[in-house]
């Protein structure tokens, strides 16, 4: 089954292949259609997955036995929701590049495999495998910044590919550490997550790897001071690149910190605590003020980002039941917001050639849907109550107010300034009398595009009504995640910022 | 009175078979003037039927661990082996070859009268190489090495038209006359240090002695790895491959650059690995440093060329210095699948830059592959593979191979160098990087180049074999992880 979700998109991209490259406006529309089965498939994954700790699903085929690597999959309540959210900002990232004129199979062909991998890093529970997907994921990523991106699209797919590369080449080198440890230590050779857990490291071997680890995923997240890849990739990335990259790519970076980093080396963990904390709130800040003073609205959500993914990082570090859960939550609705946040950007780009803010003003009275939609989802990116933002911000301000206070004091203030910068640029923008004569001829958002923002919108509400629907599959692997650093480590979560052991026990809530 | 030694054919057949190949070829020549083709014809012939020696030589090779019966393998009155390691060289030599004359015909038919030349001189440069391979003894091994090495030389200056081609051979020449020297001091040393010249007599010297005053075997060995390092073009003795690659008719380059590096880098793991292994704590220091230093000078010097060919010989720098990481890990089977894979990725990249740039000029600058992608989509997305494999990334047999030599060198302590050797890896992609960015992302209006039959398997063979060992490795890892020396 897992499998099969991620050979899906390899076999859609090779159908897309052999689509005669004349008959263009095939495309699109094909690749749409396509990249809907993985949906699908994922939602039918998230129906019949039971809420418990551990993987289900499991598959593990031998890959190459001398070596121990394994193609060894599974999905527990940490990757489902980012299973689910990939194959879901596919379709959406596909079907808003109607701009992109040329070569448009070969779009979609990276787009599929982008897809592919995406997943395959989400299910890899083999770190062999886990690193064969984090590293192919560039190369899709790159052609698609490098060939359909703006003006100085060769230098941000180059920088992209460059620093990203060089976190996850000093990963490499701490996943051969591990692996080379292990059959040392247990006399055969094993790449499995589990088997690596187990490996005895002294404190010293276990920090530098530790830090080896967080730096690959601190330069995707990106976490302050690494993060100046991320405004030059996403302002010269296509649309639809920016929705991928912005709602999925970045979620490998926080997606890592918790699955690997908090599994591999809890004690290492523990003490990084504080210095991970103050570099995800010093980003959160960070993001937030440079956001403020942002000329370019696709810069200016991009700032954000690095605000956010602060939010997801502390939430992480924090080691609590509120904490773990709001940042498996938040890296949903991150995506969720920011990727439809990109889509508006994009929009009223490919009617007015320009993302500045001050070549905008009063399109409320031009584009009235156009400006609900943009208002609705700067609602969620705020975190207002009843929309899906809140939830995880929430379940992270007091997750992590147990165990880092005086953090999450200040973070709470990147909550104020996301208010600000937000409302302040929707106020530029959408505010006032419309006084451009370009401004004044737009027009408002067709079909197609309502279309496009529609399923965003309504999965917005569904998180912030009913988060219960997600949480309850989150929690379980969540509390395991807790439970296991707690046994291996002399940290103990204080109260009130544990749930309990109700889910280890089984016995549901 | 004097016992002739005892003769198998076997242990040589695939240089015989050469050697006389090369002959045939030559006389044929001379005698009937046929076609160039008709010569290609007896060359595919000789190399059809000298990997059906090798064939038959792994079979003896596999029988003899079955049989825990080494001796059968030794040959020659032990100059000669027939082990699994020399075995597994061979089949990369032999393929290589394949690849090269294959990727080379345009150019080889376009010598006319001299083709036959360049035929006979192939075919005796990897008879020469193959017996180095193979060799137990060092003197041998020094005659195996200069065989290659002079074809290699006079095929470097093969376009004896164009001054570059000259310039080419009298540097590969000199250079190569130098390292040669080098080398066979370096041997004579040890000899005066242990008093033997056959690989396993030295280790078994160590394996008994304990040698007091071994400044003459350190001096030595300095002076045999920097003889093969020439050869692999390692830093600091690399000097002379940028320009040798790009003043050498393209059509040859790639087999020239991929068979030295076969048969230097299998030479340097027979004498370090197997008669100096214990000796290590002498030779892996330099190794690494060596090693490191190549990988940071090939990186960084590949990120300012404006040549491609110049770029790939940078690469080929930087690639030694993965393969001697592999050797400082001091598994074989690290080096041989790297030394495979590499081979056959170097020789698709050369099969491009001749689709490219022509078979016989010396340019072939970046330029020349703005906007490929447009123009023949298929040409550029191998050589996007191509070039993503040697960069190493994952799905590529490329990343399989540096996995492989930086998880033994890991093991055998050497962590430093693991770490300068994915920060080289990082460096590299930049300017892998570049030539993906100059086919895809620059548009240019240039035409699209013709692309010869033969070229066209020899690049679809590449890339077919870089994805696939990339993603199902097994086989060949297998294979090269059997192949162990004596």
């Amino acid at each position: 089954m897992l499998t099969a979700l991620i050979l899906l998109p390899v076999a859609a991209a090779v159908v897309m292949m052999v689509v005669p490259g004349r008959r263009k406006e095939l495309h699109l529309p094909l690749g749409i259609a396509l990249s809907v089965l993985p949906l699908a498939l994922a939602g039918y994954v998230f129906w019949i997955f039971e809420p418990a700790p551990g993987f289900q699903l499991v598959e593990l085929v031998s890959w190459y036995e001398p070596w121990g690597i394994n193609w060894f999959l599974g999905i527990d309540g940490i990757s489902l929701p980012m299973v689910v959210l990939t194959t879901f900002l596919v379709p959406i990232a596909l079907a808003a590049s109607t701009s992109i004129k040329t070569k448009t199979k070969e779009f979609v062909v990276y787009t599929l495999l982008l897809e592919a991998g995406m997943i395959g890093v989400f299910l890899a529970l083999d770190l062999f495998l886990f690193f064969v997907f984090f590293e192919a994921i560039l190369i899709p990523m790159y052609f698609i910044i490098g060939i359909w991106g703006g003006e100085r699209r060769v230098y941000a797919a180059v920088k992209f590919f460059i620093y990203t590369a060089l976190g996850s080449a000093l990963m490499l080198g701490g996943i051969i550490a591990l692996a080379v440890s292990y059959s040392s230590q247990f006399g055969s050779p094993s790449f499995a997550l589990g088997d690596l857990a187990n490996v005895d490291l002294s404190p010293g071997s276990a920090r530098w790897l530790f830090a080896a680890f967080a730096l690959a995923f601190a330069i995707k997240v990106p976490l302050f001071p690494f993060h100046t890849w991320l405004p030059d990739a996403h302002v010269e990335a296509p649309t639809g690149g920016s929705v991928l990259l912005a709602g999925v790519l970045l979620k490998l970076g926080t997606y890592g910190l918790l699955r690997f980093n908090l599994t591999l080396f809890p004690e290492a963990s523990v003490e990084a605590v504080p210095i991970m904390g103050t570099l995800a709130v010093v980003g959160i800040i960070y993001g937030a003020v440079v956001s403020v003073v942002q000329p370019d609205l696709k810069k200016l959500v991009a700032y954000s980002s690095v605000s956010h993914l602060g939010f997801i990082v502390l939430g992480t570090f924090a080691l609590t039941s509120g904490g773990l859960q709001g940042a498996v939550i938040q890296n949903v609705n991150h995506g969720l917001t920011t990727g439809a946040l990109f889509l508006l950007v994009g929009m009223i780009y490919e009617r007015r050639h320009t993302k500045k803010i001050e070549d905008f003003g009063g399109l409320q009275k031009v584009m009235p849907i156009y400006a609900g939609f943009f208002l609705f989802m700067i609602f969620a990116s705020i975190g207002l109550p009843g929309l899906n933002g809140f939830v995880g911000e929430f379940l992270i301000l007091i997750g992590s107010y147990t165990t880092l206070p005086s953090l999450a004091v200040v973070a709470a203030g990147g909550v104020i300034l996301a208010a600000i910068y937000l409302l302040w640029a929707y106020e530029r923008v959408f505010t006032g009398v419309p006084e451009k004569e370009e401004n004044k001829a737009l027009s408002d958002l067709s079909a197609r595009e309502i279309s496009l923002l529609a399923p965003i919108v309504a999965l917005v509400l569904v998180l912030g009504l009913f988060p219960g629907v997600l949480l309850d599959k989150i929690a379980p692997s969540t509390e395991a995640v807790l439970d296991y650093i707690e046994d291996e480590t002399a940290y103990v979560v204080p109260e009130p910022g544990r749930l309990g052991d109700v889910y280890v026990a089984g016995e549901g809530r | 009175m004097i016992t002739p030694p005892e003769i198998s054919w076997i242990a040589i057949a695939p240089d015989l078979i050469l050697a006389l190949g090369a002959a045939v070829v030559l006389l044929v020549d001379v005698q009937w003037k046929p076609a160039v083709r008709v010569l290609g014809m007896v060359t595919g012939f000789s190399l059809v039927l000298a990997v059906g020696a090798t064939l038959v030589q792994k079979m003896a090779a596999e029988d003899a661990v079955l049989a825990a019966d080494p001796g059968s393998l030794v040959a020659f009155s032990g100059m000669i082996l027939m082990d699994g390691f020399a075995v597994f060289a061979r089949f990369a030599l032999l393929g290589a070859t394949a690849l090269g004359v294959l990727a080379g015909w345009r150019y080889i038919e376009g010598l006319g009268r001299r083709g036959a030349e360049a035929l006979a001189l192939i075919m005796l440069a990897t008879a020469g190489f193959s017996i180095m391979v193979a060799s137990n003894n060092l003197v041998m091994m020094f005659l195996g090495l200069e065989v290659g090495s002079i074809a290699l030389y006079v095929l470097a200056g093969m376009s004896r038209e164009r001054p570059e081609s000259d310039e080419a051979a009298i540097k590969y020449f000199l250079l190569g006359s130098f390292a040669s020297a080098f080398f066979i001091y370096g041997v004579a040393l040890i000899y005066a240090g242990t008093g033997q010249f056959a690989v396993l007599n030295i280790r078994a010297f160590f394996d008994q002695f304990v040698v007091t005053s071994p400044a003459v075997v350190y001096i030595g060995i300095g002076l045999v790895v920097a003889g093969l390092g020439f050869k692999v073009s390692a830093a600091p003795f690399h000097s002379w491959a940028p320009d040798v690659y790009q003043g050498a008719p393209a059509g040859v380059v790639g087999y020239m650059a991929a068979v030295a590096k076969i048969a230097g880098f299998a030479a340097m793991a027979r004498i370090l690995l197997t008669a100096l292994g214990d000796l290590d704590s002498t030779w892996l220091p330099i190794v690494a440093a060596l090693a490191a230093l190549s990988m940071l000078v090939g990186s960084t010097f590949a990120l300012v060329q404006g040549d491609v060919r110049r770029m790939l010989a940078y690469s080929g720098v930087a690639h030694a210095g993965f393969i001697m990481t592999g050797v400082v890990g001091g598994e074989t089977q690290g080096i041989l699948f790297y030394l495979a894979v590499y081979a056959v990725q170097l020789l698709g990249a050369f099969a491009v830059v001749v689709a490219v740039s022509g078979a016989s000029g010396a340019r072939s600058s970046i330029d020349d592959y703005r906007g490929l992608a447009r123009r023949s989509p298929g040409l550029a997305g191998s050589f996007a593979v191509l070039l993503l494999g040697m960069a190493g990334l994952p799905l590529t047999s490329g990343f399989i191979a540096k996995f492989g030599v930086f998880a033994d060198a890991w093991n055998s302590g050497y962590e430093w160098l693991v770490v300068v050797a994915v920060l080289a890896s990082v460096i590299a992609f930049a300017f892998y990087l570049r030539i993906i960015v100059a086919m895809y992302m620059d548009e240019a209006d240039v035409e699209a180049p013709a692309l010869v039959p033969t070229v066209r398997w020899v690049v679809g063979l590449t890339v077919v074999a870089t994805i696939a060992w990339g993603i199902f490795p097994g086989s060949l890892l297998d294979l090269a992880a059997n192949a162990l020396p004596l």
